[in-house]
């Protein structure tokens, strides 16, 4: 069946989402933390608001609350600026965004298809290099410390 | 991770329903019917964000019901081979322990756990190094990569490692914030 032989293509390490995904735009657990919130409060405002809300939502919910990095939906807005300045793909912008990696060889780990890329140092052309990197990094220190 | 992406789904309304309720009444069928879903191919449809086009109803044969194809946008969350992501442990055993990633359940095998760290049985089972400083048990946040995924009919699992490097613990509830 094509959508298998699809799954087994995929690997996020090299940016292989499939062909649902590719163009898909990823979100970061804060943003969907602000979406998810206010959906709720939305429910909370319907007759029957308990039977509304499915398991799945709930889960969801609870662990984009427990897991994101920047309250403040303005740091979040913040947040992706600094990331898409750098072309990088979605997925690696919400992974860093998500995990929040301290320093270069965290964020190379977390995102392998970072590092392959940026070995080909001082290529412009796909762009990004250690110092560009390490930059980022410290933007969004700088944002989470005065959120 | 999290996805936004465009879906669509073909409504089928009972004819009682025709009047001047009957875009409402579409929408809260397509709410009912995709949220809390999951497919192996778009993962679990977490929440319906906006409903972007409904298309031309179409007459069914014989019933009288009227097919809709409706687009909706969704936040959809779906697990990938190589991801990394922070999950909550919810519960160990020997032969490892699961996580759970917001609507996915993790497996880790102990094969996948630094040689380091053992099993430890009690009141509270946990993994633990020989020192004690590091300590995996119910309630732990952990940061594992995922290695495989596998697709049921309507629930995704997946197996996870936290051998590698960045990888394990981020949090230890007894270690006290």
């Amino acid at each position: 069946m094509a959508p298998n032989a699809a799954a087994e293509e995929e690997d996020a390490a090299e940016l292989k989402l499939g062909p649902d995904f590719e163009k898909a735009k990823c979100l970061m657990n804060s943003e969907v933390a602000v979406i998810l919130e206010r959906k709720y409060e939305q429910i909370q405002q319907l007759p029957d608001p308990a039977s509304q809300v499915s398991q799945v939502f709930e889960k969801s919910l609870q662990y984009v609350k427990r897991f994101s990095r920047y309250q403040n939906p303005n740091a979040v807005k913040q947040v992706r600026e600094v990331l898409s300045r750098n072309q990088l793909a979605e997925f690696e912008v919400c992974v860093i965004g998500n995990l929040c990696p301290d320093t270069l060889e965290e964020a190379k780990a977390l995102v392998p298809s970072l590092a392959k890329r940026s070995k080909s140092d001082d290529d412009e052309e796909d762009g990004i290099t250690d110092e560009k990197i390490e930059q980022m990094l410290q933007d969004l220190a700088t944002i989470k410390k005065f959120e | 991770m999290f996805f936004h992406i465009v879906l669509e789904r073909k409504i089928q309304l009972h004819p009682r329903h025709f009047g001047p309720h009957l875009r409402d009444k579409l929408i809260e069928k397509v709410l009912q019917e995709v949220e809390g879903t999951c497919s192996g191919r778009h993962g679990f449809i977490v929440a319906v964000t906006n409903i972007s086009d409904i298309g031309k109803g179409l007459i069914r044969d014989g019933t009288g019901f009227v097919t809709f194809p409706v687009k909706y946008d969704c936040v959809v969350f779906r697990p990938f081979r190589g991801e990394i992501l922070e999950s909550v442990v919810t519960m160990v055993n020997k032969m490892g322990f699961f996580a759970e990633a917001g609507p996915v359940q993790i497996f880790v095998s102990n094969h996948l756990i630094p040689d380091d760290m053992e099993f430890q049985s009690g009141d509270i089972p946990c993994y633990a190094t020989s020192d004690g400083l590091v300590k995996i048990q119910k309630d732990s946040e952990v940061r594992l990569k995922i290695v495989g995924t596998r697709v049921d009919v309507s629930e995704i699992f997946c197996i996870g490692t936290i051998k590698d490097d960045f990888l394990g613990l981020i949090g230890d509830p007894t270690a006290g914030g």
